[in-house]
Formats: C-alpha cells, structure tokens, sequence
C-alpha cells in the first residue's frame, strides 16, 4: 500500500518533469529539423522524411555555395554562390556582445564597489533611481537614441549610427540592474576583508582587485552570461542603429531573412541554432566561476 | 617553539607603547553629518609588552577605539601615538600592528600559505624569506601540514590560528585582537585563550584585546579599561578591578555572579550606623563596622548603594567584622564544590557563594554573615565609590 503510493506520486513527478523539458525541447526541435528541411517551410514537424533531408540552408548560413532547386517538378536548379552575409552578421554579434559584456562588467563593477562601500552623498537616492529608470523598457527612448547617435555621429563619425561603438554605447547605459545585482553581492562579503587586506598593507585599489573581486567571480561571471545572452539575441536597438546590410547583428540579420514577400525559413531556423553557439560556449567557459561555497570559509558570521 | 621573525632584540624598548590622548569618534551619516559619538574623549596609556584589554558591553566604542588605533577608522579628535610616533594619518601597514577579526577575515580564495604570506608578498619581500618566515611560523601554530589547504576546509579552531599566524608573520609591535574568539564553540574558545596568552608570554609583543566576556578579560588581561558608552569606566589589573570597583558599573559587570547591589541609605541607629534597604518587603538592614562605618559616616542619610560580593557572605561568622543578614532562599544553585545561594531582599537578589556541603531549598530561612572588610558603598547618584 504504502509502496504503491510511493510509486504514484514518483510516475507523477516524472510526468512533471517530462512535459515541461518537452515544453522547452520541442519547439527546439523543430527549429532543428526545419534548418534540414528542403524548401522554406516554417517550423512545424517533429518529423522529416529521408527524401527531405538538406544540407542548404547550413551551406547557406556557412557561406559554402549550394545548388538551390528552383522548381521541383522540372529540375529546374541555380548555383547559390557563397554569400558571406550571415557570417558576418555571426561576427558582428560576437564582436558587441563581448566588448559590450566587458564594458558592462568594468562599468557596473566598479559602481557597485562605490555603492556597496563608500559614503557619499545622495548614495541611497541614486541607487533607487536607478532602479526607478530601469523600470521603464528601453525601447521607449529608441527614438531619443537615434537621435542622439545621429547628433553624435556628425560630430564624431565612429560613434554615430550605423556603427558598433554607437551600438555598444547604447547597450552600456542599461546596467542599472547589473548594478544592484553586483552591490547585493558586494554586501554579503564582510567588509573585514578588506580591512584585513588592507593592514596586510594593500590599497584600496589592491584590496579591490585581489580581495574582493576574485571572491566576486560568480556574480560577474553571470552578469557576463546574462548581458551576453541578452545582446546576442537584442533586436529594437540593434535594427534602429545598424541599419547596413553588412553591419547587422545575427539577430537583426536572421530577421532580414523573413521577408514580407520572401519567408526563407529554413535559412533563418539554421542561423538562429546557429546563434545559439556562441551562447553556449560562453556560458561553459564561464560555468567553472559559478561554484557554490567560493566565498566560505573566510569570515564567520 | 621560536616564533620571532626579529633576530636583533629591539633596541628601544618603549616600541610598542600606545599612547591614546583625547581620542574621540564620532561617525557620521552620507552626507558627512555627525549621528553618534561612538568614543568621548577617552585617554589611555598602554606600555610595551602589556596584554591590555578592552571590555564593555556592546556599543560601548571599545571595537572603534581598535579600529582608530589599526588605522581602519578616521580619527574625530585626539591623537594615537605608537612608540614615539603619531599614528593619526598613518596608513595601517605603516603603524607596526597586525590585526585578528572577529570572523577571522581569511581569503577564501587563497590557500593557508598565501593567507598568511599576501602581507609580505605585498611588502615585495623576497620569495626565500617569505617561505621561511610562513613555515616557522605555521610550524609553531601546527599548520604546517594544511598549508596548501583553502580556508574552508579547515575548522573554526584552525581558521582562527591561521588568523593568528597572519599577524604573526607581519612582526608587528601591537597585537590587535577584535573578539578573537567570540565565533568559536566554548571547548575551543578555552583552549584559544590559553594559546594567546602563551604567545603573548613567547613574543612579548603590546597586544590589546577586545571582549565583551569578562571571563575573558579577567584571565588574559595584564591590564583591564573597562568601557561604557564611549567612556573609560576604570582601568586596573585584574585583581584591584576585582576588589575596588570605582563605581556602580564596574561592580555589576566583573564577577561571575556580579557583585550583590542593594539600594539604600545609611542612617543612625542604636548602636552605630545602620544600611536600610529602601523597600517596603525583604529590605535588608545591615549595621556597618569596621572600616566602612567611618565612609559611612560622610553619607548619613544620601542615597547610597551597599556592594557586596557573593564570596563575602558567608555561613559562619568568621572574626573580624561581620554582620548577620537573615532571609529566605529565593533559588539555590548547587555546583558541587559550593553552592550559589539567591536570597530574597528588597531591591533584587542578594546571592551568596557558600560552601557545598549541604542542599538549600527554595523558601527555607537562611542567616548569612557579611564580611565588612570587603564590602564597598557607591554614591547613588554619581555611581562612584565612596572612599
């Protein structure tokens, strides 16, 4: 009796589990297969016949040429010469992302330091208003940015639009919740810490670097993965300011390619399992700093 | 067990001598406005080679008075000078001191060996010597076989000697311990105290300590500065803290069952001056001889405080000046080797460390002796001793 209880309430929890890694796995899949399926059709089978495997629409994403069939019936085909386009689009995101990750961890870092341990003036009212902004989505002041780029952009042409250091720009100022997140971190190391470090004669600047941030690797490295993800896959801000076929980013590119009287579907579902490449690079390489238990052990509270 | 990393005996032996002259605190809030005045003013003198420590219940500035004199904490006003030199603006890794924290402050992410030898690394010293000097020292604290261990695998007892041994490698001339001891478990805490003071007895180093256990100070301390709300309350040895408490606050606080307080007045009786307590139930009348009746005499009639420690009463009148105080047992604690007696009296409990020998029960009368050799009157209002 007791058992079969058991037993039920453990078939119940597997379903559970089950159906929510289907509700995240199958519309993966299905991507998948619709990035292998000949012709341009929308994701939307679990399945594929053996007549309707390709390798196209990767070729395509690759830049490697293809033979494209234009008509089933006549065999009719065309030689697809290679296009670098979706690579380069591939690159350009590499490229933001990571320069805007950095920044954002050096930016967001070192305010959260000042936040967590200076005293100054307004400190509790700025922090809440940076919060109070963050609330607001940012596609909201899209049109300011554009703006504001454009201003710049006639002034300092490698800021403007149309360029990634204008992108990357854009994508700084929202660190508001990266901030927070860092300071929380901050405040549950003990500032005796430092106080330590720093009668062991470092700065304030040394007991900073060797102190406090290695001891804070776990944070930075998910606000890293976290601002990465984000930007990899960030369209409004990214389709406003890049708006040159070559300079696109993968997200704004894969988008390019569902054209309102075009659909390529099956080039778009393998630039975006494409996209999720870097993504999971990024985050193996950064898994090792996320351990529990990295800052037990020093202080006893 | 060689632990000094100074070969050449020093040649000036007031080194480690910490003047504190009108040293005050006062913190202040975001905007650089002053909220709390943590010390007032306080002024201490500590000599070379002196185990000083620093007691008082929570808040009461003795953690900012270590701090100010670490260097962790900006001096208000006043100035800290350490052996000849004014330390007052003084980074902490110039002032000659090293420093234990309460939660002992250890790098999580470096190992044992690194914890202990980042301040020499810091100082550029060469990589020989840093060996050498974290060796010896670990080797005397019995580290030597985890130093390549992350603080997190070893035990409170452990993490707290390596604190130890950080200070140690450091040479400093002032020992600061804050609470050193405050986060281990009691077994532990006992066996870390014995091993301070045995380094205080091998370095010869001025250490000061800081505690809220009086069990603490009064085992350690060369000297105790009892504190209390920012002010210096009496600084003596053990012992003369122990016997002459100036006032009120330092009698309640040393001693472990404090010193029996009962409020009252002095007056004249029939024969001689007479303590009544002020209470309408179980007020106590003691008659004062001895010494304390010619103190008593400059009181006639003010409010007055009678102390008494638990020891000083006693079963049997012994000779000298004693005076019978009767009552009913309120609780009894018995101990074993002696039994600690809570006899009921008007302003609180008057409790009495008595011999062992026999069960005391709960309402039973019970007539003790007072010592009058030993007893003390406060000043109700100023607190302090009349003498």
């Amino acid at each position: 009796m007791h058992n079969q209880r058991l037993l039920i309430k453990q078939v119940i929890a597997h379903l559970v589990l089950i159906a929510s890694c289907a509700l995240i796995l199958i519309p993966f899949a299905m991507v998948v297969l619709a990035s292998f399926r000949k012709g341009n059709f929308p994701p939307s089978t679990l399945w594929l016949n053996l007549d309707q495997w390709t390798l196209d629409h990767w070729k395509y994403v690759l830049g490697i040429p293809f033979r494209e069939v234009l008509n089933a019936t006549t065999g009719e085909t065309k030689m697809v010469s290679p296009t670098v386009a979706p690579l380069h689009w591939f690159l350009n995101s590499l490229v933001v992302s990571s320069i805007a990750s950095f920044g954002i961890i050096l930016l967001s870092g070192s305010a959260a330091y000042a936040f967590a341990r200076l005293k100054f003036r307004f400190r509790n009212q700025i922090l809440t208003g940076l919060l109070v902004l963050q609330m607001f989505p940012q596609i909201l002041t899209l049109t300011a940015y554009y703006r504001i780029l454009n201003y710049v952009g006639e002034r300092i042409p490698w800021l403007g639009l149309n360029t990634f250091a204008g992108l990357i720009l854009i994508y700084l100022s929202g660190i508001s919740i990266n901030i927070w997140m860092i300071k929380g971190y901050f405040d549950t190391i003990s500032p005796s810490m430092e106080d330590s470090a720093r009668i062991d004669g470092a700065s304030r600047f040394q007991a900073f670097t060797r102190i406090l941030l290695p001891m804070s690797a776990p944070i930075f490295a998910v606000v890293f993965i976290l601002s990465f993800i984000s930007m990899i896959s960030e369209y409004p801000t990214a389709s406003v300011v890049l708006q040159e076929s070559s300079n696109r980013t993968l997200a704004v590119g894969a988008y390019s390619l569902l054209d309102e009287h075009e659909k390529l579907w099956g080039h778009f579902s393998a630039l975006a399992v494409l996209s999720g490449v870097p993504i999971t690079i990024m985050f193996l390489l950064c898994q090792r700093f996320i351990i529990g238990g990295l800052t037990s052990g020093g202080a006893k509270e | 067990m060689v632990l000094k990393n100074n070969p050449n005996p020093r040649t000036d032996m007031n080194d480690g001598a910490v003047h504190i002259t009108d040293l005050v605190k006062t913190y202040t809030d975001d905007r650089g406005r002053p909220t709390f005045t943590a010390v007032k003013k306080i002024n201490l003198e500590i000599n070379n080679g002196e185990f000083m420590v620093l007691v008082g219940p929570s808040g009461c500035g003795k953690t900012t008075t270590l701090r100010m004199v670490a260097g962790l904490e900006k001096i208000t006003s006043g100035s800290i000078s350490i052996g000849d030199r004014v330390v007052n603006d003084l980074e902490p890794k110039d002032r000659g001191i090293a420093m234990v924290f309460q939660n002992y402050a250890l790098y999580p992410h470096m190992s044992i060996f690194n914890n202990m030898a980042f301040g020499l690394q810091l100082a550029k010293k060469k990589k020989d010597f840093i060996t050498e000097t974290v060796s010896r020292t670990s080797k005397a604290l019995g580290l030597d076989h985890m130093l390549e261990r992350k603080p997190q695998a070893l035990s409170g007892g452990q993490r707290q000697r390596v604190a130890l041994g950080r200070a140690i490698v450091r040479n400093p001339q002032v020992f600061l311990f804050d609470e050193p001891l405050s986060n281990l478990d009691a077994k532990m805490r006992v066996q870390m105290r014995s091993e301070i003071s045995r380094l205080h007895g091998q370095l010869g180093n001025t250490m000061i300590y800081v505690t809220h256990d009086q069990v603490e100070a009064m085992t350690m301390g060369d000297r105790i500065c009892v504190m209390k709300d920012g002010l210096i309350m009496q600084v003596a040895d053990p012992l003369t803290l122990y016997r002459q408490p100036e006032n009120l606050f330092v009698a309640g606080f040393i001693g472990s069952p404090p010193m029996n307080l009962l409020k009252g007045k002095v007056e004249k009786g029939d024969g001689g001056l007479i303590f009544k307590e002020a209470a309408d139930e179980n007020a106590v009348n003691i008659p004062l001889k001895g010494p304390v009746e010619a103190l008593a005499a400059k009181v006639v009639g003010k409010p007055v405080v009678f102390g008494v420690r638990p020891e000083h009463l006693t079963e049997e009148s012994k000779n000298g000046s004693t005076a019978p105080v009767s009552s009913t047992i309120d609780i009894a604690e018995p101990m074993g080797s002696e039994s600690l007696v809570y006899m009921k009296a008007g302003t609180g409990n008057l409790i009495a460390r008595i011999h062992g020998e026999a069960l005391y029960h709960m309402g039973q009368p019970i007539t003790v002796y007072v010592n009058l050799d030993k007893v003390a009157l406060f000043d109700a209002e100023t607190e302090s001793v009349i003498r």
